[in-house]
């Protein structure tokens, strides 16, 4: 069921593909083929893959208690996260300590008490001088400080809504799903790449029309490799990953994987498909829809493959290396010494990475996390290892218990 | 003698219990081994494989596990210094053995790692690995052949071999200690769904393995899924039979018979049944007859044994036919197509006698007593024909059922009484004998339809409807002749003599029409938020029609023929139309944190109103009474669950309802038949309609852990009737009463149960701890020989059950039964009567070997009242089982039952201001052989 609803929730959050095929311009001169088979992929310690492993446990009080992370941002001194279980964005500072909460509660004000305030989601905002965190409800879009302090409110109507993300130079920006304006007709682009306010390329037109007509399972977002000129952009029904520059959108890698989990080669076409497909995969559970988490460290590529199917050991996170062509299993990654012998995901157990995968990629460190119900239990399993545990972690085992917040996990991939 | 006799019992099983739970503590045997699985080709540990321990001399299967989360497996409780084999199989590998044994110095043994091998799909396994238990996708599965069982066993005898499962004394079945809702057996129910007639009969060779998952069946509610439980039968076994053919003869002439057979293929389900005897047992529906003729038996149930509490001595011929056909060989929940039809007859004799004695209460604090003598001996012979066509698909489910019933029969009644006044004088005395001969027919269709959201095309705005019709048509048919002589020693005017015939048809044409749309407020308002309150409309209306005729004859002594009785014979036509709109508004709330709890709660308030039109029309201008009824009806509710992940569950609800009681046409103007000396019945135009308005609360626990599970769950719910319709009854110096129905406030009432349960999964058995109480407190207002009075009544009744079982030879239950009454005039100096029944009930079946058992089965039954002495008696029956032949198919049966000749059943209740002791004619002491034979077979071979 968790899947069920995790994979709706993304249909109704994102935005699929076009049908049109009218593809602008995608240069492909430079595509690497790869060819994967997920079930021989192979295992490797925690000190292979990473040279950093740091368990951040996220303070619980009676304020700070949450469920699990929606969504995660770093910046120089604050994770901020929201939780869809309380509606709220968190900020922790950067060794777990809870600093302050935005919840609908802040947005209360007389004149707009009827409204409904919950918001599903954050965006970080540079305001010129500092950042702010900008929530935005039905009516309004809010602006707040890091100390969870309302700074401003802009009716939602008069701020665009846009997904961005900067490049190194900041005045080359990707927009999504970006609305072009043509003398009277105006279409939506997926992908837009700007100079300023200059439009450079856009990319994948669609219709709105879309999402009545047909049905979308996977999200189409891009990830930053921390290189700040490289985005990997993934869209649904589609083993590309498309290799965004500040100049142009191109096909970066094409991935081939066994015909078993593969979708049919004219899934796309096929009208006898359309506006049938959540059906299809629930009947065709162990085919992969869509990729995400898809980030590229030096030699390896880490990705993630989407599929309907329940099964908390399919190998379904990997990591490609390019120069090797070899393949790791990233949920089978065993812990050793460097990570105190617990597991960097909850994969096998619980469901928060198979869920969630990995919320963030900055700075070269990895984010995830899982539930302290998981760290408990793996604390239980692993007592036979002897293993050492930070100070950090020694007080949260002796203060806390299974029902605490989740935990923060860091983790440094090592350069080859 | 016999309570220090249950304390003995009671001591004995405690005692055994509590060394038992001591041996649960310390581990029994002192070995231990552990290890870590690593596939080196691919240099990972394997996660959530099936490590198995077996005794390597006859492969014992002695524990099982599943691998961690860092490929380690850690057994305890392991014999020393014997060779074991270790097994370790998971999907994609081949399966490893290793022999090994743990050094008795030790007693430990660490095998390290273990390297388990992928699976090499160019070469085909040499042993095929059964693991006992499996994670297959979200499903949990057990392996029927890990588990090494007699060759004669059942699915049941496996189940109890489980340790993640519980079966319950009373046929519940647990996983990890949540409830198994539906048993499947292939994908589809099984003979009716009574999960005995699966697990007594289905062979334990004859399964696969036993699939454990979970279904929604609402995806907008994913709290609400359920456990369900599928036998899968090995490839080849989903075609065969099963059956019985019995018989048995005893002393006092006493038989019994039985026979029965059950077909089935991959989407057919056919059963033959027929059984018959006097020994006062009898089966309901069809069912009931093939859940007791199952291969495994009773055991220590004591279910469809001779019924001794039963009253009267009853023959009984029954015979059925039973038939399902599943036009989807492999149904789900939102994938189905059913066709279920059935045939019962049942022909009962029955032939009752009972001395009653009733003592009432009086105004003026005196008591009248009536002593009464009934013979009965009736033939009935009823007939059910019943058809059910079932089809859902992903969002619609249409239901459509029809039930005929038959129903014929003759009974003779003959009884006297006499009424005694307070010095114990005789004042009047009655002789009546009533000859009845009916004919009843019914025929009920019913169809459902409900349209729900599809969740694959999340687009659609529609949220669905349901809506059902009901047609009820009936005709009965009714020749009676009665001759009564009443004569009264106080005042010989009234003494009276009647020869009278009566005829009666009864037919009448019922409809109902209801439907449901839910979810209105997105439909209606888009995605206006309107304080997150949705709305849904419903609607019921019913229009029923009947028709009553009523001829009458008294013999003139003049003529000595039969004449019209102009002022009983009567028709009468009854219409009624209730429309019932409603409009409720429902509010939900729901707060959950990401692996810790889920929490729900929601308010739903429905306005209703209720317009009743009831006409009567009738040849008597009396009952020319047309009436019509609006009122407001609501009705409100709230509920919390609380669900802690790994924890518990639990369920709360408070719900407020009204309902409306309309007076009867009989409690308006009813024609008084003359016959019946001794009560009266006066009609009372003026009646109004009682309003019953009632709060309830239910609570329930569920344990999520997987070991000694403790549920619980209580219901309680009060009421206050406004306007009750209740009896004015005047008493005359005959005893006889002449009621009148008034209106009248005051009328309350408290209901109340409980359920408590606990297993403990012991070393070599189980304990299971069940308690119930029921109780209901009521206070009902009337008027006794004019005077207004109030009788508070009492009943509280509770049950201890305790069941053992020691392996598969030994099975104990002991079951504490108490009931107890209390009668109190509020009025009458607080007069009060009282009564208590007790009985303890101790079952045990001893299995000697697997050919031969032994069954007692013993209650001590003592029946208290205030004013009478106290009547202990002690029902004792045994028996002596021996199968024989291959298969275990063959049964020799010696049973003596009633052996202490004690029986003696007993009449002990109260109510309003008098109550009742006497006695009924029972079934006693005889004994039986009987000789069975179960034919079965599972797969064509």
């Amino acid at each position: 069921m968790n899947k069920l609803t995790s994979t709706l929730f993304i249909f109704f959050l994102t935005f699929g593909i076009t049908v049109y095929g009218q593809v602008a311009k995608v240069d492909s001169s430079t595509m690497v083929t790869l060819r994967i088979d997920p079930e021989n992929a192979k295992g490797a310690t925690v000190s292979q893959i990473f040279e950093e492993v740091e368990f951040i446990p996220l303070e619980t009080t009676k304020e700070s208690l949450f469920g699990s992370i929606s969504q995660l941002s770093a910046t120089k001194d604050h994770f901020v996260i929201y939780d869809y279980d309380t509606k709220s964005v968190l900020i922790f500072t950067k060794n777990g300590k809870f600093h302050a909460k935005i919840n609908a509660d802040l947005m209360k004000s007389e004149e707009d008490s009827k409204n409904e305030n919950s918001f599903y989601g954050f965006q970080l905002v540079n305001s010129g001088k500092q950042e702010q965190i900008m929530t935005r409800t039905s009516k309004y879009v809010y602006y707040f400080d890091f100390n969870a302090k309302l700074l401003q409110k802009k009716l939602s109507k008069d701020v665009k809504y846009e997904q961005f993300n900067t490049f190194t130079n900041p005045d080359y920006l990707i927009k999504q799903r970006y609305l072009k304006t043509d003398g009277k007709d105006s279409t939506y682009h997926e992908i837009a790449i700007f100079n300023k306010d200059k439009e450079i390329a856009t990319y994948f037109p669609f219709s709105l029309d879309r999402y009545k007509n047909d049905q979308y399972m996977g999200s189409s977002k891009i990830y930053n490799s921390g290189n700040g000129n490289d985005f990997f952009y993934g869209r649904p029904y589609d083993f590309n990953i498309y290799k965004i520059t500040p100049d142009k959108l191109s096909l970066a890698y094409r991935l081939i994987f066994p015909a078993s989990v593969s979708l049919p080669k004219d899934f796309m076409t096929n009208e006898t498909y359309k506006n049938k497909r959540l059906a299809y995969f629930q009947k065709n559970d162990q085919l992969f829809y869509s990729l995400s988490d898809t980030y590229k460290i030096d030699n390896l590529l880490f990705l993630k493959m989407r599929s309907w199917r329940f099964d908390k050991n399919k190998k379904d996170a990997l990591i490609y290396n390019l120069s090797t062509n070899e393949i790791t299993s990233i949920k089978d990654i065993e812990p050793d010494s460097l990570s105190s012998f617990l597991p960097i995901t909850d994969a096998g157990a619980f469901y928060d990475y198979q869920n969630r995968g990995i919320h963030l990629f900055k700075d070269q460190n990895f984010y995830t996390s899982y539930s302290s119900l998981a760290m408990f239990t793996f604390k239980e399993q692993s007592a036979g290892k002897n293993p050492h545990y930070t100070t950090v972690l020694s007080n949260y085992f002796k203060t806390q218990n299974k029902k605490s917040n989740p935990v923060l996990i860091r983790l440094k991939p090592k350069k080859n | 003698m016999r309570f220090s006799f249950t304390l003995l019992i009671n001591f004995l099983l405690l005692f055994s219990s509590s060394k038992l739970f001591a041996q649960q503590n310390k581990p029994i045997l002192p070995g231990s081994v552990k290890g870590i699985l690593r596939d080196t080709a691919r240099n990972y540990v394997l996660k959530s494989a099936t490590v198995s321990v077996y005794k390597a001399a006859d492969s014992t299967l002695l524990n099982y596990q599943v691998s961690n989360n860092y490929g380690e497996f850690n057994f305890k409780n392991l014999p020393p210094a014997v060779w074991l084999r270790i097994e370790v199989s998971n999907i994609g590998y081949q399966t490893f053995n290793q022999n090994f044994t743990i050094p008795a110095a030790t007693n430990f043994l660490d095998l390290k790692t273990l390297i388990i091998k992928p699976k090499d799909i160019n070469l085909k396994e040499v042993v095929i690995s059964i693991p006992p238990i499996r994670m297959n996708g979200d499903t949990l599965e057990f392996n029927a052949a890990a588990f090494k069982l007699d060759s004669n066993a059942v699915v049941e005898d496996l189940l109890k071999k489980i340790p993640n499962i519980t079966l319950w004394g009373d046929g519940q079945i647990t996983v990890n200690g949540r409830e198994v809702k539906n048993l499947l057996v292939n994908g589809k129910s099984f003979f009716g769904g009574d999960t005995k007639i699966a697990t007594q009969n289905i062979a334990k060779n004859a399964l696969e393995k036993i699939q454990v998952y979970n279904v929604n069946e609402n995806q907008e509610k994913p709290q609400d899924s359920v456990l369900h439980m599928n036998l899968k039968l090995k490839k080849g076994k989903d075609i065969g039979y099963f059956g019985k053919i019995g018989g048995g003869y005893g002393t006092d002439k006493r038989f019994e018979g039985d026979a029965s057979i059950n077909i089935f293929t991959p989407k057919m389900q056919l059963a033959f049944i027929a059984a018959s005897n006097n020994i006062n047992k009898s089966a309901n529906s069809i069912q009931n007859l093939i859940a007791n003729s199952t291969f495994k038996g009773a055991g220590t149930s004591t279910n469809y044994q001779p019924d001794f509490r039963s009253s009267g001595l009853n023959r009984t011929h029954t015979g059925g036919i039973d038939f399902t056909y599943n036009f989807i060989e492999k149904p789900k929940y939102n994938s189905k197509k059913e066709l279920k039809s059935s045939y019962f007859i049942q022909n009962k004799n029955s032939n009752d006698l009972t001395k009653t004695e009733t003592t009432s209460l009086l105004n003026n604090a005196s008591q009248i007593v009536d002593k009464n003598e009934n013979n009965n001996s009736t033939v009935s012979t009823n007939q059910t024909f019943k058809s059910d066509f079932n089809w859902a698909n992903v969002n619609q489910t249409l239901r459509m059922s029809q039930t005929t019933t038959f129903n014929s029969g003759l009974s003779n009644t003959k009884s006297t009484r006499s009424s005694e006044n307070a010095q114990n004088i005789v004042t009047s005395t009655n002789n009546a004998s009533n000859k009845n001969d009916y004919t009843n027919k019914r025929f009920t269709f019913n169809t459902d339809y409900r349209l729900q959201r599809n969740y694959l095309k999340p687009n659609l705005k529609f949220n669905g409807f349901n809506i059902n019709y009901t047609l009820d048509i009936f005709e009965n048919e009714n020749n009676r002749s009665n001759l009564t002589e009443f004569i009264s020693f106080v005042n010989a005017a009234t003494s009276r003599n009647f020869n009278r015939n009566y005829q009666t048809t009864t037919n009448g044409i019922n409809q109902s029409l209801g439907f449901d749309f839910n979810n209105l407020k997105s439909y209606f308002f888009g995605k206006a938020k309107l304080a997150g309150i949705d709305f849904s409309f419903n609607n019921t209306l019913k229009i029923n029609t009947d028709k009553d005729i009523n001829q009458v004859e008294d013999l003139k002594v003049s003529t000595g023929r039969y004449e019209l009785n102009g002022y009983l014979s009567n028709r009468l036509q009854s219409n009624l139309i209730d429309e019932t709109p409603g409009l409720s508004f429902t509010k939900s709330f729901n707060k959950s944190l990401s692996n810790r709890y889920y929490k729900y709660f929601s308010i739903n308030i429905a306005a209703k109103q209720k317009f009743v039109h009831q006409d009567f029309d009738s040849e008597k201008s009396v009952q020319n009474i047309k009436r019509n009824y609006s009122k407001f009806v609501p009705t409100a509710s709230l509920t919390y669950s609380n669900n802690q992940q790994g924890d518990f569950s639990e369920y709360y609800s408070l719900s407020f309802n009204t309902n409306v009681r309309l007076p009867s046409i009989n409690q308006l103007a009813p024609l008084v038949d003359s016959t019946d000396v001794y009560t009266v019945r006066k009609g009372n135009v003026n009646l109004r309609e009682a309003m019953d308005r009632v709060i309830s609360f239910n609570f329930s626990h569920n344990d999520q852990g997987n070991k000694n599970t403790f549920n619980y769950h209580f219901t309680i719910s009060g009421g206050i009737i406004n306007n009750a319709i209740v009896d004015s009854t005047l008493i005359d110096q005959q005893n006889r009463r002449t009621i009148y129905t008034i209106n009248t406030d005051g009328n309350k009432y408290i209901n109340l149960y409980g359920n408590v349960q606990k297993a403990y999964k012991l070393k070599n058995g189980e304990l299971q701890l069940g308690f119930n109480t029921n109780a209901s407190i009521s206070k009902i207002p009337g008027y006794i020989n004019g005077a207004f009075s109030f009788a508070e009544n009492q009943n509280i009744g509770g049950s201890l059950t305790i069941n053992y079982s020691l392996k598969s030879f030994l099975g104990v239950v002991f079951e504490q039964g108490i009931s107890n009454y209390k009668s109190k005039q509020l009025s009458f100096n607080h007069a009060a009567y009282s009564g208590t029944n007790l009985s303890s009930m101790v079952s045990t079946v001893y299995n000697v070997n697997k050919q031969f058992s032994l069954n007692s089965n013993m209650t001590f039954n003592t029946s208290k009242s205030q004013n009478a002495a106290a009547i202990n008696f002690t029902i004792w029956n045994a028996s002596a089982t021996y199968r024989f032949l291959k298969g275990n198919n063959a049964e020799f049966k010696l049973s003596a039952l009633d052996l202490l000749r004690q029986n003696n059943s007993v009449l002990n209740y109260g109510s309003g201001n008098s109550f009742t002791v006497g006695t009924r004619n029972v079934l006693q002491q005889y004994f039986m052989t009987t000789f069975s034979y179960y034919p079965r077979k599972f797969g064509k071979k």
